[in-house]
Order: C-alpha cells, then sequence, then structure tokens
C-alpha cells in the first residue's frame, strides 16, 4: 500500500456557504461537532458515506472535498 | 472535549479514587504477611464499591446536565463507535491475560483474598485500559 495523506477542503467550504459552523454541518451529516473538527484537522478519516453526506451538503463532488495526496506519485 | 471523553477521565478518576486506596490498604497488610480480617475488607471493599457508584452517578448525571445546557446529547457517531471498538479490544487482551493468571495460575500458590483481590485487580485494569484507550483515541484523532 502506497503512503499518502488525505486533506480537505471543509474549512474552506465551510465559509464559502454562510460561514456555515462544525456544529450545523454535523448535525445535517449525523456527526458531533468534534468528529468534523476531527476531520478537518486531519486527524481522523471519515467512512466513504460521511464524506459523500458531507459533498451533498455542499452539493460538491467528493474530489472537490476530499484531496488524496499519494506520495509515490511520480517515483 | 467530546462528551464521551469526558466520561472516561470521570471513570479513570473515579477508578483512581476508590480502587488506589483499596489496594493500597489491602495490598500493603497482605505484603506486610497481617492479612487483615475478613470483615474488615469486606467492609473495606462495600465502601470502595459504594463511592465508586455515588462518584460515577453524580459525574454522569452533572454531565448530562452540561451537554443538555451547550445543546443536548448528541448520539454516538462513526467516530465514537471506532474508538469504543479499539477500547474494548484493548481491555478484552488485558481481561483474558488477567482471567487466566487468577483461574489457572494463582490457585496453585495461592488462595483465599489474595485471588478475590488478583480478580478484582485485574478487572480494574481491563477497565483502565479500555479508558485509558478511549481518552488517548480522543486525543489523537482530535
Amino acid at each position: 500500500m502506497s503512503p499518502g495523506t488525505l486533506s480537505n477542503r471543509i474549512r474552506v467550504l465551510r465559509f464559502e456557504n454562510d460561514e456555515m459552523s462544525q456544529t450545523e454541518l454535523g448535525r445535517r451529516i449525523g456527526l458531533t461537532r468534534q468528529t468534523l473538527a476531527a476531520i478537518e484537522a486531519g486527524k481522523y478519516s471519515p467512512s466513504l458515506e460521511a464524506a459523500f453526506r458531507i459533498a451533498e451538503v455542499f452539493q460538491v463532488d467528493l474530489q472537490q472535498v476530499f484531496q488524496w495526496n499519494s506520495e509515490g506519485v511520480g517515483r | 472535549m467530546s462528551y464521551r471523553e469526558k466520561l472516561a477521565w470521570l471513570s479513570l478518576g473515579a477508578m483512581a479514587l476508590t480502587f488506589g486506596p483499596y489496594f493500597a490498604i489491602a495490598g500493603r497488610a497482605s505484603a506486610m504477611d497481617r492479612p487483615m480480617p475478613n470483615l474488615q475488607l469486606l467492609w473495606l471493599f462495600a465502601i470502595a464499591a459504594v463511592v465508586q457508584v455515588v462518584v460515577q452517578g453524580a459525574g454522569r448525571f452533572w454531565l448530562r446536565h452540561q451537554e443538555r445546557l451547550e445543546g443536548g446529547l448528541q448520539p454516538a457517531d462513526e467516530r465514537d463507535r471506532a474508538i469504543e471498538y479499539r477500547s474494548v479490544r484493548a481491555d478484552y487482551g488485558v481481561l483474558i491475560a488477567g482471567m487466566i493468571l487468577v483461574g489457572c495460575v494463582m490457585p496453585f500458590n495461592s488462595g483465599g483474598w489474595r485471588i478475590v483481590n488478583a480478580a478484582l485487580a485485574m478487572i480494574v485494569a481491563a477497565e483502565v485500559v479500555h479508558y485509558a484507550t478511549v481518552v488517548v483515541s480522543y486525543r489523537r484523532y482530535a
């Protein structure tokens, strides 16, 4: 398995959606505020279902929310 | 700090407050080869158990009240469940190892209260591992 990191743009997307709070986003997708903070900070990788739910709230594609940065690419 | 992490801290504190002194007193008496009388040890255990229930009950009541004031208690989500699963897996190993030691090894060279206290110590150790894993997991993935 090649190493890599998962980054996300949730903070930016929240800002672009009327500064939506973590609590409000969490309420809409069934996650706690603490879990959303952990996801935003890149310390917890959400399930595929939660990731799709987040993208659905912002009405964007999954790739616009989460990006996989593979360290093996280009070597 | 999430509600479930606060609960874990409460449980760790309650165990340190109750079973810490219990094992210190019982262990010291046992190490000095002056075992405490049965009734005295039973009372000591009863006090530790009752204080444990009272501290946990009052603490949980207060934490729930605080959560309600801050917008209501949220149900466990996927991260809470993953952390719970990880901590149960960790404490199960400690509990099984402890029970094998207490049930299969100790009867050959110990008896009475030593076995009872060793079994209690293993249960408490498993609980400590459980809640410590919860706290570390929330810290690491928070």
